[in-house]
């Protein structure tokens, strides 16, 4: 399906309201009309020097015509430009319940600002086009039919010369719409320019400083900035032509109506009222006329809006439920890896992140993994929960291959605490219970004393009501830590993964909140990547990784014993613990 | 919010948050909504129009030209009527028609002058506001940069100015003809027949009053627009950054929910906008209709008296056509008007932030400068109460290699940044040639040093702009050596084009090792006196290693250097080795002597050097299970 056919599909979905709003929009042409009509009746009364009265009956039904008129405009507009709104509003909940299915890959591959802007700009210009743009699709052709057929049902010879303008006009729009739209084009791609120049500018705002480049990259920026206004008065020049040229054909129009008709006039074959007709129907004509142009933009706009809203769409959800889930069933192995590889792009032969991994994490045991930065520790911890599906290899969770359980069901069970501690800009007692429906106080306060997060809360000025701003930017790194580990253990879920979310803790709030865990959790699983050998030495099993390979496996006092990289961080570490203490 | 509908008054200064001393948190100017018009900002940035004021000027005066030919057509129509065709005479018939395809010929063509000229002015001075605001962001001070994300001021200046672009367009200058042109309508029908004038424009003032309440209930909704797709924006990039979360917790459902109410929330006061707008415009195109009623009612009795001819009644229809159309565009107008005014506050804003950082009236330059650089007692924090350095000193004589280590954080990074001012320090001085850097002209200050930062940072562009930067002056000979004394040759004269390929957005079609490379190239390009370097930590190939220390032993010849090292051999080339440790110096002296002291860097040794020289040789990482 084409960007245009899903677009349909919303269409077809509010298609009374388009009904209702186009049914009232001809009742206001028709409307509109037969005032030029009437009017032509009182002004040939009045030529012919009839009775007043009569004149005041045609003047009195103009006026409720008025009345009525401004009555079911303001139906016609409201019903098709709320319609417009409607679509708006369902796109956009569907384009983000869409985005909620892509998997994390997808967000790699793509810009957030490029996002925002289709989810925001994009849809606006589809609802443009969706409201006004439909609206005068109507409005134009069945002004002009509708006009062109009462003035021909008056007078033949004098329409034929008011439509003497019309071929010029069309001409004149095919000129300009592709001109217009080649010149914009050329704008937005200067300007694109001049973004990522600024931008460039900016993200190395330290190299321009420290070489004193600023006047070079003025020169530059100016440079730019000359060509976009150079292209933008290009632009200028031709969208200010075509309101004028419009207005003028239409004034054309009048001119030959006046001059025409009042030589009928004067040789008695029409009155003045027919030409004064003529002359409303003109001017009721003159603003469809000028909006036309304007409406092709809308509609040239809309469409390539919604293409670009399309390739949202088309992205393909890779990781999503079974089609029939399988019930876990009860296993002493809680998890399992079997010969599990991992590549980010393995379509194009990427580079294996992770390579051969096999281990078994017994129910209730904990597994810790250590090694250095770009080891693959995070990258493991990220298959269990399908944030990444491996590329080759099985994983099994509760005897069960992870592809074929539900996905929310998978998840749920997985009290998370990934690496980048992000917290939403809410309430700190809204992050925490984030996880679960119906977490009570008691429990959050009971998260937050195993966290050590109680001694900080006591000192928030709103205690747990405190608003954390964007990303948590109001709380220390530790803080941020703390509440996202919170969070994963108020989820209630049998087994924990903690990606070495303890970093920006010190070592021995670290060490509280490990013993603190571990009275609590006895029953629960439990995943511990780490850097710091202080955090999991005392797991059931240690594996250590290094370049996506396990190179050493065993408890504490077996590594320590064998003197390979586990002895040489352990080593590192106390030495840094060390220098700490200097 | 208790009174989002506040209907006078201060809505920019409700959401502005309390600007002046600089917070950690960035501050929400995004959401400033403005009004639609403030003589303040106004003031401020007429003087960009200034420079182009003959321009404007000569576009205003054709402003009542344009309106001069306009308004004559009816009045034509009226003659042609009346005199010519009630009298039979077809030759003034004909000049009338003539008369009137010059007063269209005259409109139209002004009408487009108007335009063309106040697009030229608005061009004109948007492009020099575009450039005055790159121009105090070149000079803002880092701590600016670490503070405000690059989109927002991206934003700043493209699509504010933009939004200001889109006034010109549609907003200011038309509203002046709209208020000039209905005058001159009112007035002519006056002129023209005092009580039709009076019955045809009897419905204006109730109009008028309609108008008013519909502006009043379109500004309270336009805001309410504005915030309520504002918090659409401000969720959608927390749930598109927070996805993993989200997807985590199956929350999908919950944020669902709250996006729709968001989502549905915007949607609702966009109807109601809607049902405003559309009932604004009816109730003008109805009034106008309903005008015309009244003309026909009072006019066609004065003609049948023969008081007037028809043809005054068909200019009276016209004028009043003309009249209606700019009261129907106004509310569009006014939306626009809006939008434009919050744009130029938040330029505005921008153009006010101090530049905190800039060289003194009277730079001193000490002459002859020789590389020496002194640190006394340097006192230094980026947030309040968190000092990074705490009464660090040192000196460096001229020619000298000083290596500083340290571990993380312990302001290493800090020293080097603090020496090309990119920061003010709280206490003490730094000295550079025996002159406080404070007292240096900043650009001079920074010629005199080569910064090479561990994170190479290379403009799209070519090879040879990022090597000379924009210094056109420099002999062709100078980069030709530059490039091949680092070993840099070895690549870029694979490269086709060699000193002209091309280089992508920070460089990203080259590689680690050959970003380095070209960094130490550039140094040597510009030739200063004084060298820092910030040593890279990721590792490269074994060939490109040996590459670059070669380089780099070249580049440091015969200069003062300040070198945060990473290499050993870095750290045995250098004279003295200075530690610091949380912010202090802790230790001084040779590699040899601080070894035999087993302190500081004795550990330090153990935990970062021996390390990094086995992981550069690949000795460690070999053992499998």
């Amino acid at each position: 399906m084409g960007g245009m056919g899903r677009l349909k599909s919303y269409v077809w979905r509010y298609w009374r309201r388009y009904f209702f709003g186009v049914l009232c929009l001809l009742g206001t042409v028709t409307v509109v009309m037969w005032i030029p009509r009437w009017l032509r009746e009182a002004v040939r009364i009045i030529e012919q020097g009839g009775s007043l009265s009569d004149v005041t009956g045609y003047a009195l039904i103009i006026m409720a015509a008025g009345v009525l008129q401004g009555i079911i405009r303001t139906l016609s507009r409201s019903l098709i430009f709320n319609a417009g709104r409607d679509i708006e509003y369902d796109l956009r909940n569907d384009l983000f319940a869409h985005l909620q299915k892509l998997p994390l890959s997808y967000y790699h591959s793509q810009r957030t600002g490029d996002l925002m802007s289709r989810v925001i700009n994009d849809i606006s210009a589809v609802r443009a086009l969706l409201g006004p743009g439909i609206l005068n699709l109507f409005n134009t052709p069945v002004y002009f039919v509708y006009a062109v057929i009462l003035m021909f049902s008056m007078d033949i010879r004098l329409t034929l010369v008011a439509l003497l303008p019309s071929p010029l006009l069309i001409w004149a729009v095919r000129q300009f719409r592709g001109r217009i739209m080649k010149s914009s084009l050329a704008v937005q791609r200067q300007m694109a320019e001049l973004s990522s120049h600024i931008q460039e500018n900016l993200s190395g705002m330290h190299v321009v400083k420290a070489y004193t480049q600023e006047e070079n990259q003025i020169r530059q920026f100016v440079k730019l900035n000359e060509e976009y206004q150079e292209k933008n008065m290009v632009l200028a020049q031709l969208r200010g032509l075509i309101g004028p040229c419009m207005q003028g054909f239409n004034g054309l129009s009048v001119m030959a109506v006046l001059g025409y008709g009042g030589l009928r006039v004067i040789r008695g074959e029409l009155l003045v009222a027919d030409i004064v007709a003529f002359i409303a129907y003109l001017n009721v004509l003159a603003w469809p006329t000028a909006a036309f142009g304007w409406m092709l933009s809308l509609v040239e706009r809309g469409r390539a809006a919604m293409e670009r809203l399309e390739e949202i769409f088309k992205a393909e959800p890779e990781i999503s439920s079974a089609d029939h889930p399988a019930a876990p069933v009860e296993s002493n192995i809680a998890v399992e890896f079997r010969h599990v590889w991992f590549a980010h792009d393995a379509k194009a032969n990427g580079h294996a992140v992770l390579k051969d991994i096999s281990f078994t994490l017994p129910k209730g045991r904990t597994l810790a993994i250590v090694g250095r930065t770009g080891a693959g520790k995070s990258t493991l911890a990220q298959l269990l929960p399908r944030l990444y599906d491996a590329t080759a290899g099985e994983i099994l969770i509760g005897g069960r291959e992870i592809r074929s359980l539900s996905l929310a069901e998978l998840r749920r069970g997985i009290g998370y605490v990934p690496q980048d501690p992000f917290l939403f800009s809410a309430s700190l007692s809204r992050n925490l219970s984030f996880g679960r429906d119906g977490i009570s106080e008691q429990e959050i306060l009971a998260a937050n004393r195993l966290t050590r997060l109680d001694r900080d809360v006591a000192i928030f000025p709103e205690g747990l009501g405190t608003v954390v701003g964007e990303r948590g930017i109001t709380l220390s790194g530790g803080q941020k830590q703390r509440a996202t580990l919170a969070r994963a253990l108020l989820t209630d879920a049998p087994m924990v993964v903690l990606d070495d979310c303890l970093s920006s803790v010190d070592a021995q709030t670290e060490d509280e909140i490990l013993r603190g865990l571990r009275s609590v959790v006895k029953e629960k699983t439990c995943l511990i990547i780490s850097h710091r050998i202080s955090a999991v030495k005392d797991a059931d099993e240690i594996l250590v990784l290094d370049e996506g390979r396990i190179i050493e496996r065993g408890t504490h006092a077996e590594l320590v014993e064998r003197g390979g990289l586990y002895a040489e961080l352990h080593r590192q570490q106390q030495l840094s613990e060390e220098l700490e203490q200097i | 919010m208790d009174q989002p509908n506040k209907v006078n008054g201060k809505t920019a200064e409700d959401v502005r948050p309390k600007t002046g001393q600089p917070s950690p948190v960035p501050d929400h100017e995004d959401e400033i909504f403005g009004k639609a018009y403030d003589f303040q900002l106004i003031r401020r940035l007429w003087r960009f129009l200034v420079p182009y004021r003959r321009l404007f000027w000569l576009a205003m005066l054709v402003l009542p030209l344009q309106q001069l030919f306009a308004l004559t057509q009816p009045y034509i129509m009226k003659v042609a009527i009346d005199r010519y065709i009630a009298g039979a005479q077809l030759w003034g018939l004909q000049g009338m028609a003539l008369l009137f395809l010059f007063a269209l010929v005259g409109e139209v063509v002004t009408a487009y002058l108007h335009y063309y000229l106040t697009m030229l002015v608005a061009q004109r001075s948007l492009a020099d506001l575009r450039v005055a605001i790159f121009t105090h962001v070149q000079k803002l001070p880092m701590s600016y940069f670490d503070r405000n994300p690059v989109g927002r001021l991206v934003t700043r200046m493209t699509t504010d100015v933009d939004v200001l672009q889109e006034m010109f367009a549609a907003g200011v200058m038309t509203l002046i003809s709209d208020f000039l042109m209905v005058a001159w309508i009112v007035v002519i029908m006056f002129t023209l027949h005092v009580q039709l004038a009076l019955v045809s424009l009897a419905l204006t003032p109730f109009m008028l009053l309609a108008i008013n309440f519909f502006r009043v209930k379109a500004r309270r909704t336009y805001r309410l627009i504005r915030e309520r797709i504002a918090r659409i924006n401000a969720y959608l990039g927390e749930a598109i950054s927070g996805m993993a979360v989200i997807q985590l917790f199956v929350r999908e459902q919950n944020s669902y929910r709250e996006f729709d109410e968001l989502n549905g929330a915007h949607r609702e006061a966009n109807q109601l906008s809607n049902i405003y707008e559309a009932g604004l415009y009816s109730m003008v195109e109805a009034v106008g209709t309903v005008s015309i009623g009244l003309l026909l009612w009072y006019g066609g009795g004065e003609v049948l008296h023969g008081i007037i001819g028809i043809g005054t009644l068909v200019a009276f229809k016209e004028y009043l056509h003309r009249f209606f159309v700019p009261l129907r565009d106004f509310s569009q107008k006014y939306t626009v008007m809006q939008s434009a005014m919050s744009a130029a506050e938040r330029i505005v804003h921008l153009l006010d932030t101090p530049i905190a950082i800039s060289s003194p009236a009277k730079p001193v330059v000490p002459k002859p400068f020789r590389g020496a650089v002194s640190f006394e007692d340097v006192w230094f924090n980026y947030k309040p109460n968190d000092p990074v350095l705490k009464g660090v000193s040192f000196n460096v004589a001229p020619g000298e290699k000083v290596a500083i280590v340290g571990a993380t954080g312990s302001g290493k990074t800090t020293t080097i940044k603090l020496l090309s001012r990119f920061y003010d320090i709280q206490r003490g001085s730094i000295k550079v040639g025996g002159a406080d850097v404070r007292d240096w002209d900043l650009q001079a200050l920074r010629r005199h040093i080569g910064v090479v930062l561990q994170d190479v940072f290379l403009f799209s562009g070519d090879i040879r702009s990022n090597l000379c930067l924009g210094n056109g002056a420099v002999p062709e000979e100078r980069v030709l050596e530059a490039v091949k004394y680092t070993n840099s040759d070895r690549f870029v004269s694979r490269l086709a084009g060699g000193l002209d390929a091309k280089v992508r957005e920070r460089g990203s079609n080259f590689s680690t090792g050959q970003r380095q490379l070209l960094s130490l190239a550039r140094v040597l390009v510009f030739q200063p006196e004084i060298l820092v370097l910030d040593e890279a930590t990721s590792s490269v190939d074994t060939e490109t290693e040996s590459l670059i220390q070669d380089a780099l032993e070249k580049v440091m010849k015969d200069r003062t250097c300040l070198v945060i090292a990473h290499r050993l051999s870095t750290i045995r080339n250098a004279d003295r080795i200075i530690v610091l440790h949380h912010g202090e110096v802790r230790e001084v002296g040779s590699h040899a002597e601080l070894m035999q002291k087993q302190g500081i860097y004795y550990r330090l040794y153990q935990l970062q050097y021996q390390m990094e020289e086995q992981k550069r040789g690949g000795l460690i990482g070999e053992a499998k299970v």
